[in-house]
């Protein structure tokens, strides 16, 4: 009978845990839904009641505003999700592989910019950019501004799942004669993908839609962000709705794929169980 | 090429010319936080020494810029607000972030990665459009209120520009990251400890307090600081959702680089924001048992 109870109540827990979670995705996906419906409606401030509209699409593939914006968004995305991703891969391995007596210093370091605000990075690469090196604002320096983050959160995550790997499978290839880069292509890699691949994921989401950073570094060039935080004086354009429910659209493509692919098994993800 | 070659098992040799490994690994890296964070901090340090005239910084070594924070209330209250906002956030995401990231980590199985990738899935949308779409649900013309309006009753007046919207909009932007860091930790925890503790005689509730919360706290230490350090510096959310009463430090601070163009004072501002934000991080750190983490260092 004791336990009985006992296991009712690890199950009474698991659902209320499994409830939490619901409602966490019910409180963070009903503004997306808002835009969703809004990127369809004729009047974005008042869009109740309905009445449907597909003009906002329209718009955002006629003006050259839009493309341009997503273009240099996603120029910056992708650029600091491939720096950061690479740093953080190399810093965590020749931290975890090589033992050194500044290694604890050395995690500060790397996960540093993650107790700087978004804000301060922003500004102190404008002043930094503007008054020291006389440059004016560019792409690159966003993208390396944005990467600061990136790679504390790339860091983050890939040493979360390279702590408990396990490093001898790296000797034996070696012992067989594989070189260092091999090595990593072929047993390392393999192994610690989902992780490097969630780390590119991060940096590039946050690099894409970031306001604060992007904004101080690129002076007139247009990102979906500052598109937004420009037309905001005049009322929200609802193309950016638009395109928010378009990119919305895509990531859960992927995720019902990714979804199709667990679910039978094909990819695992990471998992290591059945 | 031959520095790799300097890990292959046979190279006992000392070699003289070749960079070590982890150099070659953890150096790039390095001078990238150098260059990128580092020295633009310390700029924007000696900029807060410096004087603005016509929007243009020039140098003339003076403490001015520390003295108006210091003398003018508006900048402490800025703060204070800021602060005490940031702790609010903080507290709210930590209770409620814990059975999430637990549930996902013990009872997510093959989908754990999923569940995650659907916390961070919402940063697709850009903050500006999910605070606007915040704003059209919680706002006076928004879904909550009107439906409200329509079964006849009175619209929630503390979600309308309050502060008590600012912090729900701090909450909904920042929850996702306090749940990824208390979920990282997790599955590494070994959950086979709990049994441990269970067939030592431990209930649940004494467990949790004794076994899993203490070897978890580093990484609910590092997502109490991702939530506080953003909030702290928080600029767009409390402008849409906060309404006049809630200016934050980061709206302020953000202003001298903008409208105002007054780039010394908020050099000066953004020397205090940071001194905060490192002063929060050692506190936090000083909690952290480095023997009672859980990490074992690497090699295993």
């Amino acid at each position: 009978m004791t336990t009985y109870g006992a296991v009712s109540g690890v199950e009474y827990r698991k659902w209320l845990m499994a409830v939490a979670l619901g409602l966490l995705y019910i409180f963070l996906y009903a503004p997306i839904a808002y835009v969703i419906y809004a990127s369809f409606s004729e009047d974005i401030v008042w869009p109740f009641p309905p009445s449907l509209t597909l003009q906002a699409y329209a718009n955002v593939f006629n003006d050259s505003l839009y493309g341009d914006a997503l273009i240099n968004s996603l120029k910056i995305g992708v650029g600091s999700g491939v720096l950061s991703t690479l740093i953080a891969t190399a810093a965590v391995i020749g931290l975890l592989r090589y033992p050194s007596r500044y290694r604890t210093a050395l995690f500060i370091v790397f996960l540093s910019p993650l107790f700087v605000a978004e804000l301060l990075i922003g500004i102190s690469s404008l002043a930094f950019n503007a008054r020291i090196l006389g440059l004016s604002g560019n792409i690159f320096s966003a993208i390396a501004a944005n990467a600061v983050e990136g790679v504390a959160f790339s860091f983050l995550i890939i040493l979360s799942q390279l702590v408990r790997y396990d490093w001898q499978m790296d000797d034996a290839a070696m012992v067989f004669g594989a070189k260092p880069l091999r090595c990593f292509w072929e047993v390392t890699l393999p192994t610690i993908w989902p992780s490097v691949f969630g780390a590119f994921l991060i940096s590039f989401i946050l690099a894409f839609n970031n306001l604060e950073i992007s904004f101080y570094n690129l002076g007139a060039i247009p990102t979906l962000p500052s598109v937004a935080w420009g037309s905001l004086r005049f009322g929200l354009g609802p193309e950016l709705f638009a395109i928010a429910a378009m990119t919305n659209a895509l990531v859960f493509t992927i995720f019902a794929l990714m979804y199709v692919l667990m679910r039978t098994g094909i990819v695992k993800f990471g998992y290591r169980g059945t | 090429m031959t520095s790799l070659e300097i890990q292959a098992p046979e190279a006992g040799v000392p070699a003289r010319w070749k960079i070590p490994p982890q150099l070659l690994l953890i150096g790039p890296g390095i001078i990238f936080i150098i260059v990128t964070l580092l020295l633009p901090l310390l700029a924007v340090v000696v900029f807060s020494f410096w004087k603005t005239e016509s929007y243009e910084l020039f140098m003339d070594w003076n403490l001015e810029n520390y003295w108006v924070l210091f003398r003018e209330p508006a900048y402490r209250v800025f703060l204070v607000r800021s602060a005490l906002g940031a702790l609010a956030t903080s507290f709210i995401c930590l209770v409620y972030a814990w059975p999430v990231a637990y549930f996902i980590a013990r009872h997510g199985g093959r989908y754990r990665l999923l569940l995650v990738l659907l916390l961070a899935a919402p940063f697709f949308t850009g903050v500006i459009l999910r605070i606007a779409a915040l704003q059209g649900i919680l706002g006076p013309g928004g879904l909550i209120n009107m439906a409200l309006g329509m079964v006849g009753l009175q619209p929630i007046e503390a979600l309308m520009y309050t502060p008590v919207a600012a912090t729900l909009g701090h909450v909904y932007l920042f929850m996702p990251f306090m749940v990824t860091a208390i979920y990282l930790s997790l599955v590494n925890f070994d959950f086979a400890l709990l049994e441990t503790a269970k067939i030592n005689g431990a209930g649940p509730l004494r467990a949790f307090v004794e076994v899993t919360w203490p070897l978890n706290w580093i990484g609910t230490a590092i997502g109490l600081i991702l939530v506080f350090i953003p909030c702290l510096a928080s600029a767009v959310t409390p402008r849409f959702l906060g309404g006049p009463k809630s200016t934050s430090f980061g709206m302020s601070l953000s202003q001298q680089f903008g409208e105002t163009g007054t780039w010394a004072l908020g050099s000066a501002m953004s020397v205090v924001l940071f001194v905060v934000s490192c002063a929060i991080v050692l506190l936090m750190g000083f909690t952290i048992n480095p023997r009672r983490s859980g990490f074992t260092g690497g090699r295993r």
